[in-house]
C-alpha cells in the first residue's frame, strides 16, 4: 500500500482543444468537390499536436491541409515524420451532406466506436508499439460549399475509470527531481526531442537511476526497465499549460497503464517545453492512485466521454471562410487591388471611391456602348445601365464586344444580353438593361402613339435623374436631342461620342443653364453663357431633324472603320473619369492640348480636361476643341430648358412633331433670316467685310 | 557559396535568393534566439530550369504567438461538467475555461517573386481555433511604430493576394518598390560601395520589411 495523503482529490484533467487551420478546409473542399461528391463515408485523417510550448497558452490538436489523405497535386513537400511539433495522431472525419443529417448524427455511438478502437489497441498491445493511438480523435462536420461555411465538432474520446483516479500529489518537475536528476532528465528529454525517430512519440518512460542518470525509453520497453531504476515515471507530451492540472492525454494513458500493468500507483510526468527546450518548471510530476479493475470488468470497454465544448457549451463550432474562398469575393478584391496599385504607384491623388459609386447610364448598346461598358469596368465602375431598343444581329458580335454568336441565334435584346455579358466578365457588376426607343424630334407620331412616346420620355427622364453620368452613344443625331435636353435640365454629366466613316468626335456637355445659382438669373445672359461649355447641338444652326438622307460627319452613319468605336469609346470613358476626378466636376473649364501645363495639372491629377476631341484616322490626327454654350441651342439653351420646364409634355410633343418649332423658339429662324438678308446686302454694298459675330 | 557575388541593381536571381535565404536563417538562429528559427520549405514538382543544384523554396516562420489581446483572466474554475446525455455524471472532468480565441498566431513566409526578382514577405494571422484574422485585427496587434510606418511610407503597403504555393489569400507587403529601396540601401552601405553581397541581401531587406510587421532584427545580424 503506497502512502496517501489523508484525503486525495479526484484527478481532474484539462480538456484538449482543437484548432483547424484554414488550409484544412480549403483542401477538404477541393477533395469534396473533385473526388468525393456526395459520398459521405468516413475519412481517415491525421491530427497533430505537441507539448505545450508557452507558459500562458495551451497547445491544441491541429488539423492542417496535410491532415487529409494524400493528394498528388500538392506542390509543397508534405510534412515528413520527425516534425517535433506535429506528432501525428489518427482520427476520423464524418462529414455530412446536409445540416439536418449533421444534427441527426448519433454522436454517442460514434464516440463509443472510437473509444472501442482505443480499448482494442490497449488490449492488443498496439498502443505500446505506437502510443499516439491513445489520443485518437473524432470529428463530425458539415461543409456548406455554397456559402463556404463549415460546422464541426471534435471529440477526444477518453476512457472513463470507474472509480475515478485520484491525485495524491502534483508539483513542478523541478521540485520533484533533485537538481542533478533534473539536469539529466532535461538532457535526456532534449535528446529524445531532437531525434527524428523519437520526437513525435508522445508517450514514453522516464527512468532515473540511483546515481541520478535519466534515460528515456519507449513504452514497449517497460518490462525491460523493471528493476534497474530508482524512479520510473510515465511521461507524455502535455499540451496543457496549467500548473495544477495535467492534460487530456493522461486519461487514456492511465487506462492503458491500469489494463496492461495493473499498477495502483502511477507516477506521471507532464512534459512541457519553452523555446524549444524541456522546461522542468512548467512540466509537472504527479502521483495518481488508481483502483484496479476486478475480474470481468477488466475485459469490458469502459464508458467514454470527450465531446469538445464551445465556450463552455455543448454545441458545435463553425467558421466562415467566404472571404478567402468565395470566388466572387476573390475577384472583387483582385480588381480592387489592381486599381489601388495604380493609385499607389502612379496617381496617389486618384479618388477611387467616386469611381466605385458612380452610376452610369449608357444610351445605346452597340459598338460604342459595348466599348464604353468594358472600359468603365476597367476603371472599377460597377453600376451600369443600358438603354437599347434593338436585338443582337448577326453582324454585331464582331464589332460589339459584349455579344457572342449565341446571342444572335437566340434573338436576344441587346440591353439584356449586355447585362448578362457584364456579369459573366465580373460577377460583382450591378447592371440592368432597359429595352426602349428614345423619342426623336423630326419623326412625327400619330395621336395613338402619343401616350406611349410620352411614357418613354418620362422613363428616360427618370433614368437620367437616377444616374450620375450619361453616355450618348446612339446611332443618329436626332436621338441625342432629348437626352441632351434632359441632362442639361437635370445638370447631369453627359458624354457624347459619335462616329463618321473614318473620323470620330468625343465631347462632354457643359453644365445645364440653371446650374448657376438663382441670384445669377439677373445677370446678362451672354455673360453667363460664356461660362458654360457647349453641348452637341450648340454649334448647329439647324434643329435636329430626320436624317435619313446621308449627311456629313457625325450624323447618321452605320459604316465606320472598325478601329474607331474602340478608340472613341475608350476616350469617352477617360473623359468621364477626368470629369469625375476634377474638383469642379461638370463645371470644369475646357482645356486645349496646347494649353500651358501651369495651373491645370493641379486641378486634375490625370492631366488636361478638354471639351471636345475630334480625330481623323485617315490622318491619324487628333485635336481638341473648345466651344461655348449657345443662346440659341435647341437642346441646352436657357430658352429651351425653361420652356420644357413650363410646358412639359406639350413642349415635347411639339418638338417631336414640328422640328421648325425648336428653330422658332430659339431664334434660329430669325438668325437664318438675318444671315440670308445680310448676304443680299453684301452683294449690293461695298462695306468692309466685318465679321459678323455669329453664335457658333 | 557565392559570397563573391554581389547585387547592384536591387534585384536577386532565384539562385541568389536560395543563398541569401540560408545566410539569413543562419544569422537569425545565432543572433535572434528570442524567436524560433526560420525553416526552409523546399518546393517539389517545380518545372523550372534545374541547371544548378539549388532547390527552390521559401523561408517559413510559423505560429508566432501574440498575446496582446489576451486579458489576464485567471483560470476560470467553473465546474461545468462535460457529459454526454447517456453517460454517467462525469465528475472527474474539470472543464477549465481555457483562454480560447484570445491568443493570436502569425505565420510569415519569405517567398521569391520571379516577376519582380525580389523577395516578398507574406503573412497571415489566426486565432487558436484556426479562424483567420482580418487586416484590421492584425493591425491592432502590430506595434504602433509599424502602423505609422505603413501609413507614411510610400514603399510599403499591404495587399491581400493568393499565396503562390498554398492557393489561399495571404497578406503580403507589395514588392513593387523593393528594388528601388534596396538600391538606396546598397548605395548607402559604405563598406561595399554600391554593391551588396548576396548573403546580406535578405538581412538588409528584412531590417526594413520586418519593422512593418513588428519583427525587429538585432543589429548584430547586419554585420
Amino acid at each position: 500500500m503506497s502512502e496517501k495523503e489523508t484525503s486525495p482529490t479526484i484527478l481532474q484533467f484539462a480538456p484538449l482543444n482543437s484548432s483547424v487551420d484554414e488550409g484544412f478546409w480549403h483542401s477538404f473542399s477541393s477533395l469534396k468537390l473533385d473526388k468525393l461528391g456526395i459520398d459521405d463515408s468516413p475519412i481517415p485523417i491525421t491530427g497533430f499536436y505537441g507539448p505545450c510550448s508557452h507558459p500562458q497558452v495551451s497547445n491544441h490538436l491541429t488539423l492542417l491541409s496535410e491532415s487529409l489523405p494524400l493528394d498528388e497535386q500538392s506542390s509543397v513537400a508534405s510534412t515528413s515524420h520527425g516534425n517535433r511539433n506535429k506528432c501525428p495522431v489518427p482520427g476520423i472525419l464524418y462529414n455530412t451532406n446536409t445540416l439536418e443529417s449533421f444534427d441527426k448524427l448519433d454522436k454517442q455511438s460514434l464516440l463509443k466506436a472510437e473509444a472501442n478502437k482505443i480499448w482494442d489497441d490497449i488490449q492488443s498491445g498496439k498502443a505500446l508499439e505506437d502510443p499516439a493511438v491513445l489520443s485518437r480523435f473524432l470529428v463530425i462536420s458539415f461543409a456548406d460549399l455554397k456559402k463556404w461555411s463549415f460546422r464541426y465538432w471534435f471529440a477526444f474520446p477518453a476512457l472513463v475509470l470507474d472509480p475515478p483516479a485520484s491525485l495524491v500529489e502534483l508539483k513542478p518537475a523541478s521540485e520533484y527531481f533533485s537538481s542533478e536528476e533534473a539536469e539529466s532528465v532535461s538532457a535526456a528529454c532534449n535528446e529524445w526531442r531532437n531525434s527524428d525517430l523519437t520526437t513525435d512519440v508522445p508517450f514514453f518512460l522516464v527512468s532515473v537511476s540511483s546515481d541520478s542518470k535519466a534515460s528515456i525509453r519507449h513504452l514497449k520497453d517497460w518490462e525491460a526497465c523493471q528493476g534497474d531504476h530508482h524512479k520510473l515515471l510515465f511521461g507524455f507530451y502535455d499540451p496543457c499549460h496549467l500548473p495544477n492540472n495535467p492534460g487530456w492525454p493522461l486519461r487514456n494513458y492511465l487506462a492503458l497503464i491500469r489494463a496492461r500493468w495493473s499498477l495502483e500507483t502511477v507516477w506521471f510526468f507532464c512534459y512541457r517545453e519553452s523555446r524549444g527546450f524541456a522546461d522542468l518548471n512548467l512540466s509537472l510530476v504527479g502521483q495518481a492512485s488508481v483502483t484496479l479493475a476486478s475480474g470481468e470488468s477488466a475485459e469490458t470497454v469502459p464508458n467514454s466521454v470527450g465531446w469538445e465544448l464551445n465556450k463552455g457549451k455543448r454545441v458545435p463550432r463553425s467558421i466562415s471562410l467566404a472571404n478567402s474562398m468565395d470566388p466572387t469575393r476573390l475577384a472583387v478584391s483582385a480588381v480592387d487591388l489592381n486599381l489601388k496599385l495604380m493609385r499607389w504607384r502612379a496617381l496617389p491623388s486618384l479618388d477611387l471611391n467616386v469611381l466605385s459609386s458612380v452610376k452610369c447610364l449608357l444610351l445605346g448598346a452597340g459598338t460604342l456602348g459595348c466599348q464604353v461598358a468594358r472600359t468603365l469596368m476597367g476603371w472599377g465602375i460597377r453600376n451600369i445601365t443600358f438603354v437599347d431598343y434593338g436585338k443582337v444581329a448577326m453582324s454585331n458580335p464582331v464589332r460589339q464586344s459584349l455579344y457572342t454568336f449565341e446571342d444572335c441565334v437566340g434573338g436576344e435584346f441587346k440591353a439584356v444580353a449586355a447585362v448578362k455579358s457584364l456579369k459573366q466578365i465580373f460577377p460583382a457588376m450591378e447592371s440592368s438593361g432597359v429595352v426602349m426607343a428614345i423619342p426623336m424630334p423630326g419623326h412625327p407620331i400619330s395621336s395613338q402613339e402619343e401616350d406611349s412616346v410620352l411614357a418613354d420620355c418620362k422613363r428616360l427622364s427618370e433614368l437620367i435623374e437616377s444616374h450620375d453620368a450619361v453616355f450618348l452613344l446612339t446611332d443618329t443625331r436626332e436621338s441625342r436631342w432629348l437626352p441632351s435636353l434632359l441632362c442639361a435640365n437635370a445638370n447631369k454629366i453627359a458624354i457624347n461620342a459619335a462616329l463618321g466613316f473614318d473620323s470620330y468626335m468625343v465631347m462632354r456637355h457643359g453644365a445645364g443653364p440653371t446650374s448657376l445659382s438663382d441670384d445669377m438669373q439677373n445677370l446678362d445672359m451672354n455673360k453667363t453663357n460664356k461660362q458654360r461649355l457647349g453641348c452637341y447641338f450648340c454649334n448647329d444652326v439647324v434643329a435636329p431633324q430626320d436624317s435619313m438622307t446621308d449627311r456629313t460627319l457625325d450624323q447618321q452613319c452605320t459604316v465606320t472603320r472598325p478601329g474607331l468605336a474602340p478608340i472613341a469609346g475608350a476616350l469617352a470613358v477617360e473623359l468621364l473619369v477626368g470629369v469625375l476626378q476634377h474638383p469642379l466636376g461638370i463645371n470644369a473649364k475646357g482645356d486645349n492640348s496646347s494649353s500651358s501645363n501651369g495651373g491645370n495639372n493641379d486641378d486634375s491629377p490625370l492631366g488636361i480636361l478638354p471639351h471636345q476631341i475630334r480625330s481623323s484616322v485617315s490622318q491619324f490626327s487628333q485635336i481638341t476643341l473648345l466651344g461655348q454654350a449657345s443662346n440659341s441651342c435647341t437642346a441646352c439653351s436657357e430658352t429651351v430648358i425653361s420652356e420644357y420646364r413650363e410646358r412639359g409634355n406639350s413642349f415635347l410633343l411639339e418638338a417631336i412633331n414640328h422640328p421648325t418649332y425648336l428653330e422658332d423658339l430659339t431664334g434660329l429662324t430669325e438668325l437664318k433670316k438675318a444671315a440670308n438678308s445680310f448676304n443680299l446686302d453684301w452683294e449690293d454694298d461695298d462695306t468692309d467685310d466685318e465679321d459678323v459675330a455669329v453664335h457658333m | 557559396m557565392n559570397s563573391g557575388r554581389e547585387v547592384s541593381d536591387g534585384r536577386l536571381t532565384v539562385e541568389g535568393f536560395s543563398v541569401a535565404a540560408r545566410a539569413f536563417a543562419d544569422k537569425w538562429k545565432i543572433h535572434n534566439q528570442s524567436f524560433p528559427p526560420w525553416s526552409w520549405v523546399p518546393l517539389i514538382n517545380r518545372t523550372l530550369h534545374l541547371s544548378n543544384q539549388q532547390e527552390e523554396g521559401y523561408l517559413s516562420l510559423e505560429e508566432i504567438l501574440i498575446l496582446s489581446s489576451l486579458e489576464e483572466s485567471p483560470e476560470d474554475e467553473s465546474l461545468n461538467v462535460a457529459t454526454d446525455c447517456l453517460e454517467k455524471e462525469e465528475s472527474v472532468d474539470h472543464t477549465i475555461l481555457n483562454q480560447e480565441n484570445e491568443a493570436h498566431y502569425y505565420d510569415f513566409h519569405i517567398v521569391y517573386s520571379s516577376s519582380y526578382k525580389v523577395p516578398v514577405l507574406y503573412f497571415r494571422g489566426y486565432c487558436s481555433g484556426g479562424q483567420p484574422l482580418s487586416l484590421d485585427v492584425i493591425k491592432k496587434d502590430l506595434p504602433s511604430c509599424s502602423v505609422s510606418l505603413l501609413h507614411e511610407s510610400k514603399w510599403t503597403f499591404i495587399t491581400q493576394e493568393e499565396h503562390p504555393y498554398l492557393n489561399r489569400p495571404w497578406f503580403k507587403l507589395h514588392p513593387c518598390g523593393t528594388e528601388d529601396w534596396i538600391k538606396l540601401l546598397s548605395q548607402s552601405s559604405i563598406s561595399t560601395g554600391c554593391q551588396m553581397p548576396v548573403d546580406l541581401y535578405l538581412v538588409s531587406w528584412f531590417s526594413v520589411v520586418g519593422q512593418v510587421v513588428g519583427l525587429r532584427i538585432p543589429l548584430e545580424m547586419l554585420n
